[in-house]
């Protein structure tokens, strides 16, 4: 009995001695199916340096998973660690109280040298951080190096030489701008644009109600979107191939997120072909602004517990991790101490630190999530017919559904 | 002794209380055996469908909204928002235009066909062909019709051949067109099925009335009119009420083919379901609608008992 005893003494002993040595795993949900095997590269390399595992579990569309959390998270279930989005959608997660916060974790960030706070301020709710970046993509224009320089063009500097610009892709038998409506979202990423950089003070009124619109601002963007069609400045609208548009040399400028241009590299764009420039504004003298677009990984209360999610998570934000990530996405997280993703990023990088550009949030995260889809689908109806008629029922129909929300706040 | 204490004594010789135990037990012994070889079933319905279904109704009375309000009672809230919803009444109205196209279009196609067909030598491999749409999955089917109506599609090159010079028309983008270019692909998948089930329905009418009509000198129209239809009437009557269920639970068409047209949530009240829940997250309310696409179906099937019953009387 008493070598029994002992036997079976020794063999917990030696489990648990062992325990350290086994990987420990780290669930992570997320909705981005198109990542799933780089998030899982990443995953594997978490592994690796610090024997916690990151397993990625997709889910096939956003709504799927936006179903799943908030359900998870009504029922008292919450993930421990999952992507979600920024903006008024990201307050709401965080008002649930399931989200724990991450401050100190940003303080180790931005102490390490790597992190701004312009970057944390993107994941803030009331003066806390909940979020670290999954992704953190400023909107650019990507544009066609070989075109520009067959035809001379140089990169604008000013609302009048993208203009100009314009003016000579479509004299030469070109498209200048690509933009559809497929897929339903893409609405918004003109609109957006054309009103910071014609009246960056209502940019953010819009978000929050002070800004009507059917009001003077938004005409005004309506007008000379229009009139940029009337131009025949945009590609066809109903294309479902907009991606495949530009690697096919069906445009010549492309405005998306800089995390298309790994995609657009991967697809047979030679790199050095691919060029990139910010946005420039219409008002002279405007300051530098720039659209971003975050992606953040939240971890709950309970997993904020847990050692091994931290843990998950200050891999991630590492420079080991984030090279992992840039290198098999071409994504940036903010993590300036890491090596840039691409070229596209670097010079983008380089752009900002030269302007100092003013980080705007995106539209679509903006925007309060009630209204969102709606008045997507609202822009997108003025792209399918760009003149002014539909324009003034697009903005009464959009100002209708915003005073509507607006007043039931 | 009496004649009661006679024939309790004489059961009691027969065991007839032992007899009436047996019996008991072998009955509830068939019981369990009967609900061991129903388990299956049972389990799928009550799980998959009972369950589901009274949650939901239990869900469409809550304030669940997003992350809040799961357990929180909302009385009819849910119910009495919905007229004021602008996208509920265009839901609506496009329902009902699909309820009745899906009823008009499919079965006067697929009794014309079903007409046509019936006694034709050599109409087997027509009929095939005709059927097959309905063996696809109406996923696919939307996507293989969304590239149809694609600008550069099928139908615009048609078009464009047959008048001579370029057609651009965006009938998946267009307010006027949306609606009945997916109707025509909803029609085209189902007549088929329409046809098969109204030539069944032909098969089984007896040769004797219509005989003795043409005897007496009836023509084709009022053979038709006042014989065939009427006995076709309990095959007519199925069909109708699979067509207006099946015109009012569309969606997988609308999903696929309405997803770049700027008013898809309003193309059907199951896709602005659909848009409520899962796009918006106000699932109680979602819930709520889904109750009342419930509720009408429900009411359609009841409706559809009824008067099968009252078709049967008459035709017997």
């Amino acid at each position: 009995m008493k070598l029994k005893g002992k036997l079976m003494g020794t063999a917990v002993g030696i489990l648990l001695a062992a325990a350290p040595a086994f990987a420990q795993e780290v669930q992570l949900f997320h909705d981005k199916g198109f990542w799933s095997e780089q998030l899982q590269t990443v995953g594997d390399a978490a592994g690796e340096a610090t024997g916690v595992t990151i397993t990625e579990t997709p889910y096939a569309n956003a709504e799927q998973y936006k179903a799943f959390v908030q359900a998870s998270i009504a029922s008292g279930e919450t993930p421990d660690m999952f992507t979600w989005w920024t903006g008024a959608t990201f307050a709401e997660l965080v008002s649930s109280g399931q989200i724990a916060p991450l401050d100190d974790l940003w303080a180790e960030m931005i102490a390490n040298g790597g992190y701004g706070e312009a970057s944390k301020e993107l994941f803030m709710v009331d003066g806390q951080a909940y979020a670290v970046p999954l992704l953190l993509a400023r909107w650019v224009v990507l544009y066609n190096k070989p075109l520009y320089a067959e035809l001379g063009l140089e990169e604008p500097q000013s609302w009048d030489d993208l203009i100009a610009n314009a003016d000579a892709i479509v004299a030469a038998g070109e498209t200048p701008f690509l933009a559809t409506v497929h897929e339903g979202w893409r609405g918004f990423i003109w609109f957006q644009e054309l009103l910071l950089r014609m009246h960056p003070e209502a940019y953010n009124g819009l978000n929050d109600g002070s800004v009507a619109y059917d009001g003077p601002e938004v005409r005004a963007v309506f007008e000379a979107w229009s009139d940029m069609y009337a131009k025949g400045y945009f590609s066809d609208p109903r294309s479902t191939e907009e991606f495949n548009d530009y690697v096919r040399g069906a445009g010549a400028m492309y405005l998306i997120g800089e995390w298309a241009a790994g995609l657009v590299v991967e697809a047979g764009v030679p790199a050095d072909d691919l060029g990139v420039f910010i946005m420039p504004n219409a008002v002279e003298g405007a300051p530098a602004a720039v659209i971003v677009e975050g992606a953040p990984l939240v971890v709950s209360v309970d997993g904020a517990q847990d050692e091994n999610v931290m843990q998950a998570l200050r891999f991630w934000v590492s420079d080991e991790g984030a090279n992992a990530w840039g290198e098999a996405t071409g994504n940036y997280i903010g993590n300036n101490s890491a090596e840039a993703p691409n070229a596209i990023v670097a010079e983008v990088n380089a752009d900002i630190a030269q302007t100092g550009a003013t980080a705007y949030l995106r539209w679509w995260e903006a925007v309060p999530p009630d209204l969102q889809g709606e008045l997507v689908a609202e822009m997108n109806r003025f792209m399918l017919d760009p003149t002014m008629e539909t324009a003034d029922e697009v903005m009464a129909t959009m100002q209708s559904l915003n005073a509507a929300y607006w007043a039931d706040q | 002794m009496d004649r009661a204490a006679k024939d309790k004594a004489l059961l009691d010789r027969i065991g007839i209380d032992q007899i009436a135990r047996n019996q008991r037990a072998r009955r509830r012994g068939q019981l369990g055996l009967g609900l061991v070889f129903m388990a299956p079933a049972l389990i799928m319905v009550v799980g998959v469908l009972l369950v589901p279904v009274l949650f939901n109704i239990w869900l469409s009375f809550t304030k669940w909204r997003k992350f809040t309000g799961f357990g929180e009672y909302a009385g009819f809230a849910n119910y009495e928002r919905m007229p004021s919803n602008p996208f509920f009444n265009e839901a609506l109205i496009n329902t009902a235009i699909w309820v009745g196209a899906s009823v008009v279009f499919p079965i006067a196609l697929g009794l014309g066909m079903a007409m046509f067909f019936r006694n034709l030598r050599g109409a087997e491999t027509f009929k095939n062909i005709i059927f097959i749409p309905r063996i696809l999955a109406p996923t696919a089917v939307g996507v293989l019709w969304f590239y149809v109506y694609a600008p550069d599609g099928l139908l615009n090159r048609g078009l464009g051949l047959v008048s001579g010079r370029d057609v651009d028309i965006g009938w998946l983008y267009n307010d006027a067109t949306v609606t009945p270019a997916i109707i025509a692909t909803f029609v085209w998948q189902t007549a088929g099925l329409v046809m098969v089930l109204l030539l069944l329905g032909l098969a089984a009418i007896p040769k004797d009335p219509i005989e003795a009509a043409h005897i007496d000198g009836a023509n084709r129209w009022q053979i038709f009119r006042y014989i065939t239809l009427p006995l076709l009437m309990p095959t007519l009557l199925m069909v109708t009420i699979l067509s207006v269920l099946a015109g009012f639970t569309v969606f997988d068409l609308l999903w696929v083919m309405g997803a770049n047209y700027p008013g898809q949530r309003s193309l059907a009240l199951a896709v602005f379901m659909y848009f409520e829940a899962f796009q918006k997250g106000s699932w109680a309310f979602g819930s709520a609608v889904a109750v009342i696409i419930g509720l009408v179906v429900l009411c359609v099937t009841w409706f559809q008992t009824v008067l099968q019953a009252r078709v049967d009387r008459m035709t017997r």
